[in-house]
């Protein structure tokens, strides 16, 4: 009962929180690989953009809050204008994957090292904007936490019904479903691109806000969690939003819980194998493409 | 070029007969870029300093020091490369200045094979004047060992027969301090109820905190560094992990580059280490002043160590009336100089300086001394069999 209490039951719990984490970074990632067909491997180094920028914004006076609203909606322009200014570029070549897969991974590269210019490499924090804990059942659990699962949970729900249920999800859908249909349709498919590239960088924009009083600010955090997004991406089906909340929450219950039992350097290894296994088993991952199915 | 030969052989056959007045070449295989110039900042700033003092003051034995800087950029294999240049092209007399302990050993096998000697003033691998110690290679610095031993003793008196829970970074370094003081904790009757190794870099310490709960420490010894201690910290505060609990680690959990990040999350940490800016000495009061004189910031253990390597080699050279090295090495062995610390002394049997250690607590960003422990006695056995 004592093991229960103070051992299984914080861990699932802990690892919820850290699962809507991973499917908030993952749910971006999803979204532009399956409405844009564009893998894009700067998404972490956007989640640290997001960090740092509300790390200025309230170094500025602003409230956290101020800038949990104000940080994902400025990355939204940068996440517009490196769509159009980069990805459009290289995105209608026949070699679309490797070319935006490249270009992605040398903007992250870049991105990365002018934080590390600018801020210098040493972490940064931002304080915890609700302090304290609420003991539950014995169970000890910080507020802020709390406040990121309710949250974290309202924002996932908000992008599916954005999709899914209104006429501009059925526009972006349809988009990525036949680009020619629906440019004839007199959808502007370019600006639809953008703004879905845009939108996908302001999700990863508001984890790093959202995360940062967790886990501090520093250069190189964009590669926490962008590894354990993509395999949730791949895990999940590329591009499915259903299987991004299912793959992220359930991996990092089985990373959670997994480390009662194994040493935790492990649990890295036990992910990707479980990667491995779904990419030999089904590869189109646990659910279909985005706007497909 | 004929009269440039002859004038060259003359000056040096001068040089031989008279008092030599040319200087003497220290050197110095650094961090001066990556994830340690932080460090390598402050080894700089501790020869630079000394090396003025000594020359102001007259020199070694009449001879100026000339101090000569390669960065090794935290790379083992970078500082090898740089060391041979330093001996090869640079002529130097003596090396110092390395911070990684793979660095250390790398430098110190070259060292051996061109009959130089090194001193370090940085690495806490226990190994370097341990099992693979090395007849040309000299530590001033405290190793971990003798930091377990001040903290050990520390714990020993105001939390005695503790229960420890012990949380490392999965890799060599986190293995080896939390053997060392588990090892040191015991000896002075502490309990061990439980470890956990998470890996290096991990964002988040929440899967582990039931663990540390249902083991109910009243101890929490930790040897993460760097981001991992800002993340750490801040999560055992968020969950009151650390609310009635003590808080204990290795000297490079907490340091000045990440206090700032953790805030006031550190305090009430203690750790053992071999100096402080605030010892209450006035060699040290003296030295601090002068330190933060010349380079706008305080001295850490680095700075200090760096600072007086150059005066136990003024002392060492002005013993032995000579920088040949096998007469140099003799000299060394046994040889007590003064440091902003106090009197250090070389162990003959494995050249580990042998010092006074300190337990310092984090409050409001300073380090408070609260225990201190003899040099005799944290010192620990000599395992050095190779000379």
């Amino acid at each position: 009962m004592d093991w229960i209490q103070f051992v299984l039951a914080p861990q699932v719990i802990n690892g919820l929180a850290i699962g809507v984490a991973v499917v908030l970074m993952a749910l971006g990632l999803t979204i532009i690989f399956g409405l844009l067909d564009v893998i894009n491997m700067a998404h972490g180094e956007f989640y640290a953009l997001g960090a740092f920028l509300a790390v200025v914004l309230i170094g500025l006076g602003l409230s956290f809050w101020l800038a949990l609203l104000l940080t994902p909606l400025l990355l939204a322009a940068v996440g517009y204008l490196t769509e159009r200014t980069l990805i459009q570029r290289v995105f209608h070549s026949k070699d679309r994957h490797t070319l935006t897969l490249l270009l992605t991974f040398g903007l992250g590269v870049l991105l990365e090292d002018l934080l590390k210019i600018v801020f210098g490499a040493n972490p940064l924090r931002l304080e915890t904007p609700i302090a304290g804990a609420t003991e539950l059942l014995g169970l000890f659990f910080p507020n802020y936490r709390l406040f990121v699962m309710l949250f974290g949970g309202a924002v996932i729900a908000a992008v599916w019904l954005l999709v899914f249920r209104t006429p501009l999800g059925a526009m972006v859908r349809a988009a990525a479903f036949d680009r020619h249909m629906t440019a004839s349709l007199g959808v502007p498919v370019h600006q639809v691109y953008a703004a879905t590239f845009a939108f996908g960088v302001a999700l990863a924009a508001l984890a790093g806000v959202l995360l940062a009083p967790m886990y501090s600010v520093f250069p190189t955090m964009g590669r926490d969690f962008v590894f354990i997004a993509f395999s949730v991406v791949i895990i999940g089906g590329m591009g499915s939003i259903k299987g991004a909340v299912l793959a992220g929450l359930l991996l990092t219950q089985v990373q959670s819980v997994s480390s009662l039992w194994i040493s935790p350097v492990w649990s890295d290894p036990l992910l990707f194998g479980i990667m491995v296994l779904v990419l030999v088993w089904r590869p189109q991952g646990l659910f279909g493409r985005l706007g497909h199915a | 070029m004929k009269t440039l030969f002859v004038a060259t052989l003359t000056s040096l056959a001068a040089a031989s007969v008279l008092a030599q007045t040319n200087p003497i070449r220290i050197g110095v295989v650094t961090p001066l870029s990556g994830t340690y110039a932080g460090i390598g900042q402050q080894v700089r700033w501790g020869l630079d300093l000394a090396a003025r003092e000594i020359n102001a003051a007259g020199g070694v034995s009449g001879r100026p020091l000339e101090l000569v800087y390669e960065d090794s950029e935290a790379n083992p294999a970078v500082a090898v490369q740089k060391a041979e240049k330093l001996i090869q092209v640079s002529k130097v007399d003596f090396l110092t200045g390395t911070v990684n302990s793979g660095a250390t050993l790398a430098v110190g096998q070259l060292a051996e094979r061109n009959n130089k000697l090194i001193a370090t003033t940085v690495s806490f691998a226990d190994s370097i004047t341990g099992d693979k110690c090395s007849p040309n290679v000299f530590r001033v610095n405290a190793r971990a060992g003798m930091q377990s031993a001040a903290l050990a003793d520390w714990m020993a008196a105001t939390r005695p027969n503790a229960n420890v829970f012990y949380l490392g970074p999965d890799y060599e370094m986190g293995r080896s301090t939390v053997a060392a003081f588990k090892n040191a904790a015991e000896g002075k009757g502490a309990r061990t109820v439980g470890e956990v190794f998470a890996p290096l870099d991990n964002k988040d310490y929440s899967p582990y905190f039931g663990q540390i709960r249902g083991a109910r420490p009243t101890v929490i010894y930790t040897s993460v560094a760097g981001n991992d201690t800002v993340r750490l910290f801040n999560q055992m505060a968020e969950f009151g992990v650390s609310r009635n609990v003590q808080v204990v680690g290795a000297s490079g959990t907490v340091t000045s580059q990440n206090l700032a990040a953790v805030g006031r999350n550190a305090d009430g940490f203690v750790t053992g280490v071999g100096y402080s800016p605030l010892i209450e000495t006035p060699e040290n009061k003296r030295f601090v002043a002068a330190f933060e004189a010349a380079n706008k910031a305080q001295p850490d253990l680095y700075g200090t160590d760096s600072y007086g390597v150059l005066f136990l080699y003024k002392a060492a050279v002005e013993k032995a009336r000579s920088t040949d090295t096998d007469k140099l090495r003799e000299a060394l062995r046994g040889l007590s100089w003064a440091t902003p610390q106090g009197v250090k002394t070389i162990r003959a049997g494995d050249h580990q300086a042998m010092q006074d250690m300190y337990a310092v607590r984090v409050n409001g960003g300073r380090f408070e001394i609260v225990g201190k422990v003899a040099a005799a006695a944290a010192i620990g056995p000599d395992v050095c069999t190779r000379f």
